[in-house]
C-alpha cells in the first residue's frame, strides 16, 4: 500500500512541476499586461502635506516601507521633479478634485491646482502648447478609459521624446517591422531552394547541408551578431564604401551597422527555422501526389515547382511565420550591427529610392533593453520598458499563434488527401 | 541528378520534341539554381568559423591581462549556465515526463503549444522582467526563494502520498495542482512580504541566482521539448507490455520509458545547456556584469555574450580588445556547438534505436 502511495506520490510531483510552469507562464503574462498598460491609465494627482507645513502636488511613482517617492512638477527639466518623501514626515495625503495635470509638449508634467478658475496653462520651452490638461481625479471611469485609450494611440502612433523616455514608439515600431520584411525577403528564396534540395537529393551533399543547418541552429545570436560586424560591416561595408561611396569618406555608408546588414544576420540566424519548416511540409505530401505527376509526364522539376512547392505552401508560410517571430526578438546582435537608441531618420521615408538599407534604425526590443538600463531616469525607463515589452511580445504572440493554427490545418489537409 | 529509373525515350515530331527540350532544360535551369543556393547558404554558414579564425590569424598574441579577463568572462557564463540548468533540467524533463506518459490528450494539445508560446517570448522581455520585477523581491527574500525551492515539491509529494488514491482523473493533474502550487508560492510571499530577510543578504541585487532563475525559465521550453520527443518516440507496446505485467503507470515510467529514453533525456540537458550558455540578453540585463569569477551564487557575473553586446560595437578592428572579443566569440562557439552536436548525435542514435525497435520483425 505504501508502495502505491510513494507511486502517487511521484506522480503528483511530475504533475506539479506542468503546474508550476503554467503558472509561471500565466505570472509572466498577467504581470506584463499589468505593467504593460499601467503606464497609460491616468494615476491620480495627490496632495501631500508635510510636517513642516510645506505642501507638495504630484504622482505617487513608487516607495518602500520607509520612503514615497512623488513626481512633483518637472519645472525646469525632464525628470527633474522626483522627490522622495520619508513617511514620517507626511502629515496628510489626499487626492484634490480640482488638481491638473499638465503633460507639456516635450513630455514634462505639471500639476496644478485650479481652485475654482481656469488654470493657466504653463507653456513647454518653444511655447508649443500643452499635450494634455486633465483634471485626473475628477474623471469619471469612462473618461478614465477614454485618456487610457488615447495615450496607447499616441503611443503607438508619435516620435519619442527626452532621449526615448517619453513620447511614442512609432520609428521603433517601424524599424522592427521593416528589418523583418526585408530578413523575410532575404531569407525565404534561400530557405525554399535549400529545403527543397534536402527533399529531392540525395548523397554526401545533403548530408553536409543537413548537418550545417542543424548545428547552425544551435549557434548563439550573439555570435552572429559577431559574423554581421566582422565580415559584412567591416568586411563587405567597407569595401562597397571605398568602391562607391569614395566621396563621403572616412564618414561610413554601408561601413557602418545599418538596416541592410542587420536583416542578412538576422536571415542567417533564421534560416534553419524555415528549411526545416519547409522541409517537414515536403515530407509530408503524400507521395502518391508526386507519384501521379511523374506518371502523366511532368518532369522533376515541373513536379516540385507546380505541384509540391504550392502544396507545401502553408509550410513555407509557417516557417516565415516563425522566422519572423523569431527575429523580431532578437535583440543581441542587432546592438552589433546597427540599431541606435535614436535614428535621426527612418530607414523608409517619401525620398527616392524610398528604402534606406544603409541607415541606423530603432527597435522595439532594443528600447526595452535601453529604457530600463541605460537610461538615467528608471522610473519613467522601467514602465516605458513595460510598454514596448508588452506590445513586442503581442506581436510575436499573435505570429507564433498563427503559425501553430497554420500547421495544424495543414495537417488536417494532408490527411484528407490521404484518405 | 538520379533520373527516373526507366527512361522512356518518346519517337517525337518536331515540335513536341523541341517542348520537351525546353522544358528538360528548364528543369535543369531550375536544378542548378537550387544547388548554387544551397552552395551558398553553406559558404555563409562556413563563413562564421572561419571569419573568426581568419581574423585571429595569423596570432599576434595577447596581453596577459586579456588571457585573465578572458578566464573571468568564461567562469561567468559557466556559472551563469550552470545555475539556469539546475532550473530549466529538472522543471522541464518533469514537466515532459507528465506530458508524455500521464497527460489527457486534450491537455496536452494545450500543453504543448503553451510552452511554444513561452519559448516564443523575446528574451529581451524576460530580462526586464528579471531585471525590474523579480531582482527588487529576491535583493530582500533569498531565503524566502530557498524554502519555495524545497517547499514546493515537498507539499506535493505529501499531497499525493495523502490524497492519490482519491484522484481518478491522473490525466488533468496539473489543473487541480496549480491551485495548490500558486497558494504555496503565495503563502511563502505573504509570509515574506514586508520583511527583509536577514539569513542572507545578496553582495547585489543582480545576481547569479536571478539569472540562474530567469535564464533557467527561459530553457525550460527546449528541454521539455526534446525530452517529451524522445519519451514519446519510446513504442506504446512497451509500456503496454510493463502494464499487462501489472506495473502501475508510475513504475512503468520509472522502469521502461525512462531507462528507454534515457539518452534523449540526456541530449535534452545538453542542448538546454548549450541555450543557457549562448544566451546573452538575460545575462546583460539580470547579471549586473560585473566580472567576478568563482561560483558565488549572490554575486554579479559578466558572461561572454554579455561582453561581447557591451564591448565590441566600440572596439577597433584589429586592436587587441578586437582580437580578444573575437576570441570570446569564439570560445562560446565551440562551447555551444560542442554541446548541441553532442546532443544532436545522441538524439539520433536514440531515434534511429528506437525506430528499429518499433519496426515490425
Amino acid at each position: 500500500m505504501t508502495r502505491r502511495r510513494l507511486d502517487f506520490a511521484g506522480t503528483w510531483l511530475v504533475a506539479g512541476a506542468a503546474s508550476l510552469c503554467l503558472a509561471a507562464l500565466l505570472g509572466l503574462f498577467a504581470l506584463l499586461v499589468a505593467c504593460g498598460f499601467a503606464p497609460f491609465w491616468p494615476a491620480p494627482v495627490e496632495e501631500l502635506r508635510l510636517r513642516d507645513g510645506s505642501v507638495l502636488l504630484g504622482e505617487v511613482v513608487g516607495g518602500d516601507a520607509e520612503a514615497l517617492v512623488l513626481r512633483a512638477g518637472e519645472t525646469d527639466r525632464i525628470g527633474a521633479g522626483y522627490r522622495r518623501v520619508p513617511l514620517d514626515a507626511v502629515a496628510a495625503r489626499s487626492r484634490p478634485a480640482d488638481a491638473v495635470l499638465f503633460v507639456l509638449a516635450d513630455g514634462r508634467r505639471l500639476f496644478a491646482r485650479a481652485a475654482g478658475a481656469e488654470p493657466a496653462v504653463p507653456a513647454a520651452a518653444d511655447g508649443a502648447p500643452p499635450r494634455e490638461v486633465l483634471a485626473v481625479n475628477a474623471l469619471g471611469p469612462f473618461e478614465r478609459l477614454g485618456v487610457f485609450a488615447r495615450r496607447i494611440g499616441r503611443f503607438l502612433a508619435t516620435p519619442p521624446l527626452a532621449s526615448n523616455l517619453d513620447g511614442g514608439v512609432l520609428p521603433a515600431l517601424i524599424g522592427t517591422v521593416v528589418l523583418v520584411l526585408l530578413m523575410s525577403v532575404i531569407v525565404t528564396p534561400f530557405g525554399v531552394a535549400t529545403a527543397v534540395y534536402l527533399h529531392e537529393r540525395t548523397g554526401p551533399g545533403v548530408r553536409a547541408v543537413r548537418t550545417a543547418i542543424n548545428t547552425l541552429a544551435g549557434v548563439p545570436a550573439i555570435v552572429y551578431g559577431v559574423l554581421g560586424l566582422g565580415l559584412f560591416v567591416h568586411g563587405i561595408g567597407a569595401g562597397v564604401d571605398r568602391l562607391f561611396h569614395a566621396e563621403r569618406l572616412p564618414l561610413p555608408t554601408f561601413g557602418g551597422g545599418g538596416l541592410l546588414w542587420a536583416a542578412l544576420t538576422l536571415a542567417l540566424l533564421t534560416l534553419p527555422v524555415v528549411v526545416v519548416s519547409v522541409e517537414e511540409g515536403l515530407a509530408r505530401i503524400p507521395a502518391s501526389l508526386r507519384a501521379g505527376s511523374l506518371a502523366l509526364g511532368a518532369t522533376r522539376e515541373e513536379t516540385t515547382w507546380r505541384l509540391l512547392l504550392p502544396a507545401a505552401r502553408p509550410a513555407v508560410l509557417t516557417g516565415l511565420v516563425l522566422a519572423v517571430a523569431r527575429a523580431a526578438g532578437a535583440v543581441a546582435p542587432l546592438m552589433l550591427v546597427g540599431v541606435v537608441k535614436l535614428a535621426p531618420a527612418l530607414p523608409v521615408d517619401a525620398a527616392y529610392p524610398y528604402l534606406h538599407p544603409s541607415r541606423q534604425f530603432m527597435h522595439l526590443g532594443f528600447t526595452i533593453y535601453d529604457a530600463a538600463l541605460a537610461s538615467h531616469d528608471t522610473i519613467r525607463g522601467v514602465p516605458r520598458a513595460y510598454a514596448c515589452a508588452l506590445l513586442l511580445v503581442g506581436i510575436v504572440v499573435v505570429l507564433n499563434l498563427s503559425a501553430i493554427l497554420l500547421r495544424n490545418r495543414l495537417r488536417e489537409r494532408y490527411r484528407a488527401l490521404e484518405t | 541528378m538520379p533520373g527516373n529509373p526507366v527512361t522512356y525515350e518518346p519517337q517525337l515530331s518536331g515540335g513536341l520534341a523541341s517542348a520537351l527540350r525546353v522544358r528538360r532544360r528548364r528543369g535543369r535551369a531550375m536544378a542548378w539554381l537550387v544547388g548554387a543556393a544551397t552552395a551558398s547558404v553553406l559558404t555563409a554558414l562556413l563563413a562564421i568559423p572561419l571569419f573568426l579564425l581568419a581574423s585571429l590569424l595569423p596570432w599576434q598574441g595577447l596581453p596577459a591581462q586579456a588571457w585573465a579577463h578572458l578566464g573571468v568572462l568564461l567562469e561567468g557564463t559557466l556559472r551563469a549556465g550552470l545555475y539556469a540548468v539546475l532550473v530549466a533540467v529538472p522543471l522541464g524533463i518533469a514537466t515532459a515526463m507528465f506530458t508524455a506518459h500521464f497527460c489527457a490528450a486534450p491537455l496536452r494539445a494545450w500543453i504543448k503549444p503553451a510552452l511554444e508560446i513561452l519559448d516564443a517570448v523575446p528574451t529581451v522581455v524576460l530580462g526586464l522582467v528579471a531585471f525590474a520585477t523579480v531582482a527588487p523581491w529576491l535583493k530582500a527574500h533569498v531565503a524566502t526563494l530557498l524554502a519555495l525551492i524545497v517547499a514546493i515539491p515537498a507539499v506535493l509529494l505529501a499531497a499525493g502520498f495523502l490524497f492519490g488514491a482519491r484522484v481518478r482523473a491522473e490525466g488533468w493533474l496539473p489543473l487541480w495542482l496549480l491551485p495548490l502550487v500558486v497558494a504555496t508560492i503565495a503563502v511563502a510571499a505573504a509570509v515574506a512580504a514586508g520583511r527583509h530577510d536577514a539569513a542572507i543578504v545578496p553582495a547585489s541585487p543582480w545576481n547569479a541566482l536571478l539569472v540562474g532563475l530567469a535564464l533557467g525559465f527561459a530553457a525550460v521550453p527546449l528541454v521539455f521539448s526534446v525530452a517529451e520527443d524522445a519519451l514519446f518516440l519510446v513504442p506504446r507496446e512497451q509500456t503496454q507490455a510493463a502494464f499487462a505485467l501489472g506495473a502501475t503507470r508510475w513504475q512503468a515510467l520509472v522502469s521502461v520509458l525512462l531507462p528507454a529514453a534515457g539518452s534523449g533525456l540526456v541530449a535534452a540537458a545538453l542542448l538546454g545547456a548549450s541555450r543557457c550558455l549562448g544566451e546573452t540578453m538575460i545575462v546583460l540585463m539580470a547579471s549586473g556584469n560585473t566580472p567576478l569569477g568563482g561560483l558565488a551564487p549572490l554575486e554579479g557575473l559578466r558572461s561572454l555574450g554579455a561582453e561581447l553586446a557591451l564591448g565590441l560595437p566600440d572596439a577597433e578592428p584589429g586592436g587587441a580588445a578586437y582580437r580578444t572579443l573575437l576570441l570570446a566569440a569564439l570560445a562560446l562557439l565551440v562551447l555551444t556547438v560542442l554541446l548541441s552536436s553532442l546532443a544532436g548525435a545522441v538524439r539520433e542514435r536514440l531515434r534511429r534505436r528506437l525506430h528499429a525497435e518499433a519496426a515490425p520483425t
